[in-house]
């Protein structure tokens, strides 16, 4: 598409150049984006050199919306507007949090589905506010590469369930990013370590985020990565050593106030004192106590290590599972690397050594690594193949379904190699039975009540049949991206149905329409779903692009051209509210034809721009 | 009619008509992912023949090998045909490994070719020597569990990782020749191993429920 890759001379796009792919770690308390640059996985830096961007998303009382440390900084003083860690609440409902709630100072939308925040820019979901800080890395990510990126990894914690993957997947494609796959944090980390180091083996990921705790199993032979086990808890993380220290903090000046703004303040300086004290030995933390009186708090080193002992103490038995369902013990692992700014932390480096008795590994920045190897999976996946690298994962929780009186029948258990695919057969327990439900459930737990609802649909239209007579077949296909499609079939007469499991919290339903158009990857309309989705985002980004160039120099066209225009795109736009593939193509094809004289001329103008040496902005200043 | 057609099919490059070599999942000729085919068998599919006898790490390059190539990351930017065929196969690769390289699995497997279905539910086996150990072995660790016994633990694992050995070895010469002749002799032992497995789990989980209090 011809209309908007107008680029100042010196900046065109090698036409030769490698096709760029993005990586994008998706943190609790930061991101990153990283690109493979000139062969080197690389994290992007801002104008002030800063490459993590806190996961913090403020709406500012004139619509704005500001990411980053300037919404971080504001965080203590507009605490309802000002949304931090919103990873916890990705596919999370309000029963998943009720710790969380009296920890975190948002207004909590009672209703059922994922958790709303409300905000002075109405309720949002944190599928959206994710999308707000995934914008800002795209941008960043455009503006260093200069141009769009083709697709991006995203990473997501391994033991993310469906629910927080699916709304991670949403998250992305709100922001206009091309997902290629997600990708298990350990996994990206283990890829920036294997490929420097071209070492085989087997390696333990323990990463300790703001948010979340994972730990991995992986082997690495002849260029394969597989994940062999993967267990964790998806509301353990850093966050919770500075939440442990602020509760001392509080108790220690003697007040415990509900205020939000003071209890942000209190938990900043947690963290700051945790930091500090990872090369110092004793800090001072000045705290303003509610009455406006300051008082000087010491923390030692070894007062932080006891207050944040039984964080540290609950990664334990998720090292063991995870160590158990590999099949493996202590003695076999051959690495442990490091992953999250927490593992920073002294006392944790030296009781992960401990626990699996060899030094760790921390030779790449613990808060880079996982942006870095998603990166370089990214690279590869655009095409810029890396015959060498593969990576394998598994399924984090096991998948099941309702059976009579509560239970979960597990169809695949977790830990299982994904893509995975697991058929099973059920029948009718009354006579002249036609339809079936069938809820889809995810976790580990026997009772369904304990487990995730992930879908329920119905297989309807079964022939009537004496009860037990009917063969009901209920397959799950899980992606390489750890999502479900289920479909069920009534074998001997082939009354089937089929859904892709996504639950579209957050989002209303013109944009699940969209974005299930978007994804409808199975099926046997798949080819036509396929084209009127393409045809539609290209009809959009035509229409797009010529508003942007019309707002900015309508007026190197003369009347008649305008006029043309202006009928093409119309036409563009009753198509685009149709669902005719081809008239959606050749009306963006008309626009584009109409649009020639602007396109070229706006080429001239830019060129004489630079040719004269001279920007526009240099003009205005 | 239809069902000629896909016999006639078979075998042959659903692309260029070129015939297809073992393990049929690439066109040798043009390169085409060819569409997974229903009768195919798990050795089929990772392309070694049916035995019970498996070169564990010969299965296990074979699989990486042809993931390598039909893994749907290698598709990620191919059209949807192409990458419904792509999932078809990896997830049969994934299968095959589970099921070849775990020695209860794959002796099922290789019954159930045979249309023996040794540990389904219609099995309703009264073994009274297989249930007899099931009842002792369950009510020593109970105890051991209850006294915290770590060594006992450690004694009981090695007792049934023997027993679990023993059996694999007959289930060996049992299935040596294929088809199976011995097809009650071999379900028995497969119940046993099944036992033992699941034992060993109860064992592992009770370990790590003492550790972990």
């Amino acid at each position: 598409m011809a209309l908007m890759q107008i680029a100042e001379p010196g900046m065109t796009a090698d036409p030769h150049q490698r096709r760029l792919a993005i990586g994008i770690d998706l943190g609790t308390t930061h991101s990153l984006v990283a690109s493979v640059l000139s062969a080197l996985p690389t994290v992007m830096r801002n104008h002030d050199g800063q490459y993590l961007l806190p996961s913090v998303v403020r709406y500012c009382e004139d619509d704005k919306v500001v990411v980053g440390y300037p919404a971080q900084a504001a965080a203590g003083q507009d605490p309802h507007n000002t949304i931090a860690s919103v990873k916890r609440f990705m596919g999370r409902g309000h029963k998943d949090v009720p710790l969380l709630a009296g920890h975190l100072p948002y207004d909590l939308v009672p209703a059922e589905g994922m958790i709303r925040l409300r905000t002075r820019a109405g309720e949002k979901s944190p599928v959206e506010v994710s999308a707000e800080i995934l914008k800002v890395l795209k941008e960043l990510a455009v503006e260093t590469l200069g141009s769009e990126p083709e697709g991006a990894v995203i990473t997501v914690p391994a033991y993310f369930d469906e629910a927080q993957r699916q709304a991670t997947k949403d998250a992305a494609r709100l922001a206009g990013l091309n997902v290629l796959r997600l990708l298990a944090e350990p996994t990206a980390a283990a890829v920036a370590y294997g490929l420097d180091k071209k070492s085989e083996g087997l390696f333990a990921i323990y990463d300790l985020g703001g948010g979340t705790f994972d730990i991995s199993i992986l082997r690495l032979q002849a260029g394969v990565f597989e994940v062999l086990a993967t267990a964790g808890d998806t509301a353990l993380g850093g966050d919770d050593m500075d939440h442990a220290i602020a509760e001392w903090l509080m108790t220690e000046c003697g007040t415990q106030l509900d205020d939000p703004l003071w209890r942000r303040q209190v938990l900043q300086q947690a963290r700051q004192g945790k930091e500090a004290l990872t090369d110092q030995e004793q800090v001072q933390i000045a705290l303003d106590s509610a009455q406006g009186v300051s008082q000087v708090i010491s923390l030692s080193r070894v007062q932080l290590e006891t207050l944040i002992q039984p964080v540290l103490q609950r990664t334990l038995p998720a090292c063991r599972r995870a160590l158990r369902d590999a099949g493996l013990k202590v003695a076999d692992v051959d690495g442990v690397v490091l992953v999250g700014g927490a593992t920073r932390v002294p006392a944790l480096r030296s009781l992960v050594a401990e626990f699996f008795q060899q030094p760790v590994l921390t030779d790449i920045d613990p808060d880079q690594v996982v942006a870095l190897g998603a990166a370089i999976q990214a690279d590869a996946l655009v095409g810029n193949q890396r015959e060498d690298l593969l990576l394998m994962d598994v399924l984090p929780l096991s998948l099941g379904l309702e059976t009579m009186g509560g239970l979960v029948e597990k169809i695949i258990p977790r830990n299982t190699p994904i893509p995975a695919a697991k058929a099973q057969e059920f029948t009718t327990f009354k006579d002249g039975q036609t339809a079936m439900s069938i809820h889809v459930l995810q976790g580990e737990r026997d009772l369904v009540q304990d487990c995730r609802s992930l879908a329920r649909f119905s297989l309807r239209g079964i022939p009537p049949m004496v009860a037990g007579a009917a063969r009901i077949r209920v397959t799950f296909q899980v992606d390489a991206d750890g999502l479900l499609t289920v479909s069920a079939e009534e074998t001997s007469t082939g009354v089937r149905s089929e859904v892709l499991v996504k639950p579209s919290f957050g989002l209303n339903d013109e944009e699940i329409a969209r974005m299930l158009l978007d994804s409808f990857a199975h099926g046997a309309d798949d080819v036509a779903h396929r084209r009127l989705s393409e045809a539609r985002v290209e009809g959009e980004r035509v229409r797009e692009a010529l508003q942007s160039a019309l707002s900015v120099d309508a007026a190197l066209l003369q009347a008649d051209e305008k006029a043309q225009l202006d009928v093409a795109s119309q036409h563009l736009e009753r198509c685009l509210a149709g669902s005719d593939a081809d008239a959606i193509s050749k009306a963006a094809e008309a626009v584009e034809a109409a649009a020639e004289p602007l396109v070229q001329r706006r080429m001239d103008s830019a060129l004489r721009r630079a040719i004269a040496g001279r920007s526009i902005d240099d003009l205005g200043e | 009619m239809r069902r000629e057609l896909h016999d006639l099919m078979a075998g042959v490059c659903i692309q260029c008509g070129a015939e297809l070599n073992a393990p049929p999942a690439l066109c040798h000729s043009c390169g085409a992912i060819q569409p997974f085919r229903a009768e195919l068998s798990l050795f089929d599919v990772v392309g070694l023949p049916e035995s019970y006898d498996l070169d564990l790490q010969e299965l296990r390059s074979q699989v990486l090998q042809l993931q390598k190539i039909l893994h749907p990351d290698r598709f990620a930017q191919a059209e949807a045909t192409t990458r419904r065929f792509s999932l078809e196969w990896s997830t049969r690769l994934n299968e095959a490994l589970a099921v070849l390289r775990d020695p209860l699995k794959r002796a099922d497997y290789l019954l159930q070719r045979q249309g023996i279905d040794a540990l389904g539910e219609q099995v309703k086996v009264a073994d009274p020597s297989l249930l007899m150990t099931q009842m002792m072995y369950r009510e020593r660790l109970e105890d051991l569990l209850a006294a915290k016994d770590q060594n006992g633990l450690d004694n009981l694992r090695g007792e049934v990782e023997d027993a679990s050995s023993k059996a694999v070895n007959k289930l060996h010469i049992l299935l040596k020749k294929l088809p199976c002749e011995q097809v009650v002799e071999a379900g028995s032992v497969l119940r046993e191993l099944q036992f033992l497995d699941k034992l060993l789990g109860e064992i592992d989980r009770g370990e790590e429920s003492l550790q972990n209090l």
